[in-house]
């Protein structure tokens, strides 16, 4: 109560101190939900591509969707090699052919794969929220499962029709959010993607393949204990125009974008512990100027010094803690409102955690704690006798 | 036993370069305890430099001199600020010329904050404070906050912020400079009576000779020396 009086001497600058901070903290917050959106992605997609190889055309780039289709052969002469234990085929090509070009979030996908085709050995965990998840009886169907975020863009249930590339699928299940890729998939019988794989080929290739022979890549899941990195470098030799994709391939490309940015939101917080701790600063400095008599006062009648050091820097920490919470509400606010109008097309981009909430406060309390040190130590440095008969 | 026996005290001042203020130059005084001493003397003597030196709040200069401060027979010259401090708190009470109150405070969270300092908790501090502000006559005006309060009535709560402690010595720096006749002579008549009826040694520094009359004894200085005890 004392603290909050004592703030309350100088209205306006401390409301201008505590805008600082909030600034800073509300500039936090947003950036480090879109860090949790953007992780927890990487992080579903390092689990996903951890324990297998995907072997695709050579002619594909290393990181891009496949689009040159490799034949379903190959995965019989993948699964001879020692050490492969199981290969599934699988298409996967863009949900919407007319978008090109990178774009902030992961675009929307069609997977294609024959369900039960793994053998039990894929373990990313995906639960239908409504209706099932494929299974072997659907090829030759048109049916689809979509993704949590694809549920809530198309407003489709179980049991309605949807249009996939022209082609209209009965939607048999929606997914449960995985806050990962599978949230803006959507997964369609092996059959029904080779022939959505077909119609994307130029007309000669058309003419020379069936649409069961193509998939998009196959996916190869090693036997127990094996050398990944070796396993795949073995099918690259022994495979003629493969190349292929492991875990470890994966973080290390998306991981390096990922510290790009990290490195912005580190410098977000910085800047807003730079600003906010100067601004702090300096109020505190102004304000124990302002009370050097009261200082002085307080010492002669018994204040330690280190009294009069935890009495300046609570009042900084309780300016560093409006100014947090306020920030966190501010961020709060901005991150839903974006999600909210991003849900109707699939566009989430913010995740705010429980995590960063506490952080951004404690954050910005201890910062205002620090900053009020300096000027703390200067209070109670001064001499009791100059100090009371200062005007 | 004295309560405080000072020898041979100097206090200089560095302002400049050339700018050296000798303000007590060899000081020799003493305090019994129950006493109600006055420091009077002109401006400038150095008579609030000796009361700052006897309250522990500056230490005395010690350049080529070997000074004597003793508060009940413990030497003073060598403790450090937070020993200082810690008797300030516990066994001395401070009243100023310009009352000197905390103003976010009421005039009994301003008396609780120096029992506060002594180490009560408190909710202990609080009764402590109304007790003392019942003594000075003001447990109405508890709530108030010094705004509120007129001069004599600052200078009363100033007055059982000093006292709420029970401390043996209290030290009093012009207390009834800002204050007009009438005020004045309750604050001495508060003074006086503390010092009669609680025994508390009372030190102060006035310019007032009726001040000095209502005390015990007169201690004269002059460019700072005691010129007469």
């Amino acid at each position: 109560m004392r603290i909050l009086r004592n703030l309350a001497r100088r209205k306006l600058r401390t409301t201008l101190t505590v805008v600082g901070i909030t600034i800073g903290i509300w500039a936090l917050v947003v950036m480090s939900s879109m860090a949790n959106k953007i992780g927890a992605l990487v992080d579903g997609g390092s689990s996903y591509f951890a324990d297998k190889i995907i072997v695709s055309d050579s002619a594909n780039l290393a990181f891009g969707f496949s689009s040159a289709p490799i034949r379903v052969s190959v995965a019989a002469d993948i699964e001879a090699i020692d050490g492969v234990d199981v290969t599934v085929p699988e298409v996967d090509m863009l949900l919407d052919p007319d978008r090109s070009g990178p774009a902030f979030n992961i675009p929307d996908r069609i997977v294609a794969s024959m369900a039960g085709a793994d053998k039990g050995r894929e373990k990313f965990p995906i639960k239908a929220a409504l209706g099932r998840l494929l299974v072997p009886e659907d090829e030759g169907k048109n049916v689809v499962v979509l993704g949590s975020d694809l549920g809530r863009k198309f407003n489709k249930k179980p049991g309605e029709r949807m249009t996939v590339r022209g082609i209209e699928f009965e939607v048999v299940g929606i997914l449960e959010p995985t806050l990962s890729a599978p949230d803006t998939s959507v997964w369609i019988p092996l059959a029904a993607g080779q022939a959505l794989l077909l119609e994307t080929l130029p007309d000669v290739m058309q003419r020379e393949f069936k649409a069961s022979e193509l998939a998009s890549s196959i996916t190869v899941y090693p036997d127990p204990g094996v050398d990944i990195p070796a396993l795949a470098k073995t099918i690259e030799q022994r495979v003629p125009r493969t190349q292929s994709l492991t875990g470890a391939e994966f973080d290390e490309q998306v991981g390096s974008a990922i510290a790009i940015f990290n490195a912005i939101i580190l410098g977000v917080a910085l800047i807003s512990l730079v600003v906010g701790g100067l601004s702090v600063i300096n109020t505190m400095a102004m304000s124990v100027a302002e009370r050097t008599r009261e200082i002085g006062v307080k010492r002669a009648i018994g204040a330690t010094r280190a009294r009069i050091v935890r009495e300046v820097v609570t009042e900084a920490g309780v300016i560093g803690l409006f100014g947090g919470t306020l920030g966190l509400v501010l961020g709060a606010v901005v991150v839903l409102a974006a999600n909210e109008a991003g849900r109707s097309s699939g566009t989430i981009l913010f995740q705010l955690t429980a995590g960063t909430a506490i952080f951004a406060v404690v954050f910005a309390v201890i910062l205002g704690m620090l900053a009020g040190l300096i000027p703390a130590i200067t209070a109670a440095r001064l001499d009791p006798v100059e100090a009371i008969r200062y005007e | 036993m004295p309560l405080i026996d000072a020898m041979d005290v100097h206090k200089t001042y560095r302002l400049g370069r050339s700018n050296v203020v000798r303000a007590l130059q060899g000081v020799n005084m003493s305090l019994e305890s129950g006493e109600m001493v006055a420091i009077m003397g002109p401006s400038g003597c150095g008579k609030s430099t000796l009361m700052h030196i006897v309250g522990l709040l500056q230490p005395p200069s010690t350049n080529g001199t070997k000074p004597v401060l003793k508060y009940r027979e413990r030497d003073m010259t060598t403790l450090s600020d937070r020993e200082r401090t810690r008797i300030r708190a516990t066994e001395m009470g401070f009243v100023f010329q310009a009352f000197n109150l905390v103003s976010t405070l009421n005039a009994v969270e301003n008396v609780a904050l120096a029992a506060e300092y002594a180490g009560q908790p408190k909710p202990k501090a609080k009764a402590s404070a109304l007790d003392a502000l019942g003594l000075v006559g003001l447990a109405e005006r508890a709530g108030h906050r010094p705004m509120e309060l007129s001069g004599g009535e600052q200078q009363r709560v100033a007055i059982a912020r000093a006292l709420v402690n029970r401390p043996g010595l209290i030290l009093a720096d012009e207390p009834t400079g800002n204050l007009d006749s009438a005020n004045s002579k309750e604050v001495m008549e508060l003074l006086r009576r503390f010092n009669r009826e609680q025994k508390q040694t009372i030190l102060l520094v006035t310019h007032d000779p009726e001040v000095g009359k209502a005390c015990s004894r007169i201690i004269t200085m002059r460019d700072g020396k005691v010129t007469a005890v």
